[in-house]
């Protein structure tokens, strides 16, 4: 494999990782929103999300990486690419026993992130590789959905009194102390951003925060003034031990006989 | 003529559903028309959102990608039906000052009892195909024979929920359908699940009248709310199921099933209704977790629901 | 609607949808929302999952005059109003053929 093959399989994982692990965490809150309404919501979220990274899977599986559904499930933690924020669960406890889960973290980290993915899908739109070009297209279009309602849900937390305000504001802290993550390319950044895959990492940092400064400003919420740098860089393989119990439970039935139909 | 006493808002109220007119949530009824109908569509309508957490422990589970997606939007339809059965119930139990919250609390105190399925456990993947398969199966059955329920808005939200059945069904279907057409240990998983769930799904449809039909179903029929009793439909759903399970090579844990030609009609062994008693009144193997699982996500959830309150407050 | 719950103290939503500019607006369902903007982010979602839409209305049901039941039997009336419809003016297709024939019959008779 070339330079530029590696670059370009290095940033497919680290765009089909992404969108995998959140949309887990997503998929682990279903039955148990705050609302049932918003149970409904959210799930249709949490599964376009995980629709977009079996989009990327399968590019990866054009470009002869493996199946899909073996790249997905049967991969060491180390090999996974996500950054670290969107592996952190979403309370203690586990989703069929016990989930104390934080609806403030929900929300804060999904508006983060999917601000994040609208800043990188925006700088797909001029990237070299055309196929990426046109999926970001399609995936914006979704993305726009899922923006407005976590605006929604932002402001409404934001306004519904002192508790709500402090809950969401320290679940922004918390959301924060990750951040960094999402905006390293990994050891490949350099071959990404040479092969003009997309632009380079600061460059999206510095729409991004343009974009949530705005969003959370509008509610009389900010950003910390500075994020610490990521413990764990997920973009090299670095991950917590919740990611090896996140790939264990997906890849729990499959794994009894990958080679079967299922 | 507009009737005026009790007796002649009655008489016109029976006359107009004998005559296959529908009723709303505004219209006059008898009280216990509406308890009825409360009871009846509250209870359906807590174990779709109960019946999503059986299912829920295998949505990330699922052996592939698209198998994933399916069943998260499976589940997600449950929750939704679930949305639309608590909503035709809350518009009933308004003039009596009930909300959503209130039915809430009575399933968490036992008061609010739901389907027997999803008191039982669902140890593998095959348990969610069957549960797909034929606890869905098992639904539409029910669910098909009400849609022409003289109550128009729970006629109407059946309407939305059997067409998504329809999905459901095949979901399960095609999950069975790969466990039965894959390998040996497949197989097994597919059988044991089979076998596991067979005396639920009888249970599914309530005990047999034995000739003796309860005054619950009576006044139930009297009102056009259903039209068929425990046991035809229980019958319906082995006319279906019951040789598809012949036709996968798969057993059944009762080696009397048979079809009686003379009879017209199925026989077979019966479940053990005292357990069954015990199980819809929260004994079940796994109803005081699942119950537990949806009373906290509620309990730990208020302070949201406070601030949607607040937030709205303060706009006006 | 008459029957008004604060389930929460939420209200009740009622949610119409428009599938295709041309086409009108159809209620789907209800929910319950703290307000309109958070019904509007749940209506599709909750009623709309396989459905393509260009717009959809959330409405507060309290905001709906509903005709009172007891006067929903004036919404009834006789059957004699053909002289509306299309189904009234049956007989001119006949008409116009037998115009046409005689005419035909005419012109080939002057030939």
């Amino acid at each position: 494999m070339n330079t530029d093959q590696k670059a370009l399989q290095e940033l497919l994982f680290q765009l089909a990782d992404d969108d995998f692990i959140l949309a887990y965490r997503g998929s682990e809150w279903l039955g148990l929103a705050p609302h049932i309404e918003e149970d409904v919501a959210f799930s249709s979220m949490s599964q376009d999300t995980m629709g977009h990274a079996v989009m990327f899977y399968e590019m990866l599986e054009e470009l002869g990486a493996g199946t899909a559904d073996d790249l997905a499930q049967l991969r060491k933690p180390q090999d996974f690419r996500n950054a670290v924020l969107v592996e952190r669960p979403n309370g203690t406890g586990h989703y069929m026993e016990q989930p104390n889960y934080d609806w403030a973290y929900a929300v804060a980290r999904t508006y983060l992130y999917e601000l994040f993915k609208w800043v990188r899908l925006e700088a797909l739109m001029s990237s070299s590789y055309q196929p990426l070009v046109q999926i970001s297209r399609k995936m914006m279009t979704e993305l726009r959905y899922h923006l407005m309602h976590w605006q929604t849900w932002t402001k409404h937390l934001a306004g519904g009194g002192q508790e709500s305000r402090d809950r969401l504001q320290a679940a922004i802290a918390q959301v924060c102390q990750d951040i960094e993550g999402l905006f390293s390319f990994g050891p490949h950044a350099d071959a990404i951003v040479a092969a003009g895959l997309i632009a380079d990492a600061s460059t999206l940092k510095a729409r991004w925060l343009e974009k949530a400064s705005d969003a959370l400003a509008k509610n009389g919420l900010a950003l910390p003034d500075a994020f610490p740098a990521p413990s764990h860089d997920g973009r090299a393989g670095e991950h917590t031990e919740q990611l090896a119990d996140v790939l264990n439970t997906l890849s729990e039935v499959y794994r009894l006989d990958p080679a079967a139909a299922w | 003529m507009i009737a005026q006493t009790h007796d002649e808002k009655l008489a016109a109220f029976l006359e107009k559903i004998d005559n296959g007119g529908k009723i709303e949530a505004d219209d006059w009824m008898p009280d216990d028309y509406r308890t009825q109908l409360i009871k009846l569509i509250s209870m359906h309508g807590m174990s779709e959102i109960m019946g999503a957490l059986p299912e829920k422990e295998w949505v990330p589970k699922a052996p592939t990608l698209r198998r994933k997606l399916a069943i998260m939007a499976k589940v997600q339809d449950e929750m939704g039906h679930g949305q639309l059965l608590l909503r035709v119930a809350e518009d009933l139990m308004a003039p009596l000052g009930k909300t959503r919250e209130d039915m809430l609390n009575d399933l968490f105190t036992g008061r609010l009892k739901f389907h027997n399925v999803f008191h039982m456990e669902a140890p593998t993947w095959a348990d969610a195909g069957v549960i797909g398969w034929l606890v869905d199966g098992a639904a539409i059955i029910t669910q098909t024979m009400s849609l022409d329920t003289s109550y128009a808005p729970y006629s109407r939200a059946l309407h939305r929920i059997c067409a998504e059945e329809k999905f459901h069904a095949q979901h399960g279907e095609s999950i069975v359908l790969a466990l039965a057409e894959g390998t040996e240990q497949q197989r097994r998983m597919l059988q044991d699940a089979v076998t596991r769930w067979w005396p639920a799904l009888l249970m599914f449809f309530g005990p047999p009248e034995g000739g003796k039909i309860s005054s619950n179903q009576q006044m139930n029929m009297r009102y056009k709310i259903r039209s068929q009793t425990n046991e035809e439909l229980r019958q319906v759903f082995f006319d279906k199921y019951v040789p598809r399970i012949f036709h996968l090579g798969l057993t059944l844990p009762d080696p009397t099933i048979r079809y009686d030609e003379a009879a017209g009609q199925w026989i077979y062994q019966q479940p053990d209704w005292d357990e069954f008693k015990q199980i819809v009144s929260g004994h079940g193997p796994r109803s005081v977790q699942r119950l537990d699982l949806r009373k906290l996500s509620y309990q730990q959830a208020q302070w949201v629901r406070d601030a949607l309150l607040n937030n709205t407050q303060q706009a006006i | 609607m008459s029957e008004q719950a604060k389930p929460n103290g939420f209200d009740i939503y009622e949610v119409f949808s428009q599938r295709t500019p041309t086409s009108s607006f159809v209620h789907q369902f209800s929910l319950l929302a703290p307000n309109h903007e958070v019904a509007m982010s749940m209506a599709r979602e909750n009623f709309l999952r396989r459905d393509s839409v260009v717009n959809i209305w959330v409405v507060k049901r309290d905001d709906i005059y509903v005709c009172p039941p007891e006067e929903r039997e004036f919404l009834e009336r006789l059957d004699n109003k053909a002289y509306r419809e299309t189904k009234g003016y049956g007989d001119l297709q006949s008409k116009w053929r037998a115009h046409r024939e005689r005419y035909e019959a005419e012109h080939s008779n002057n030939q």
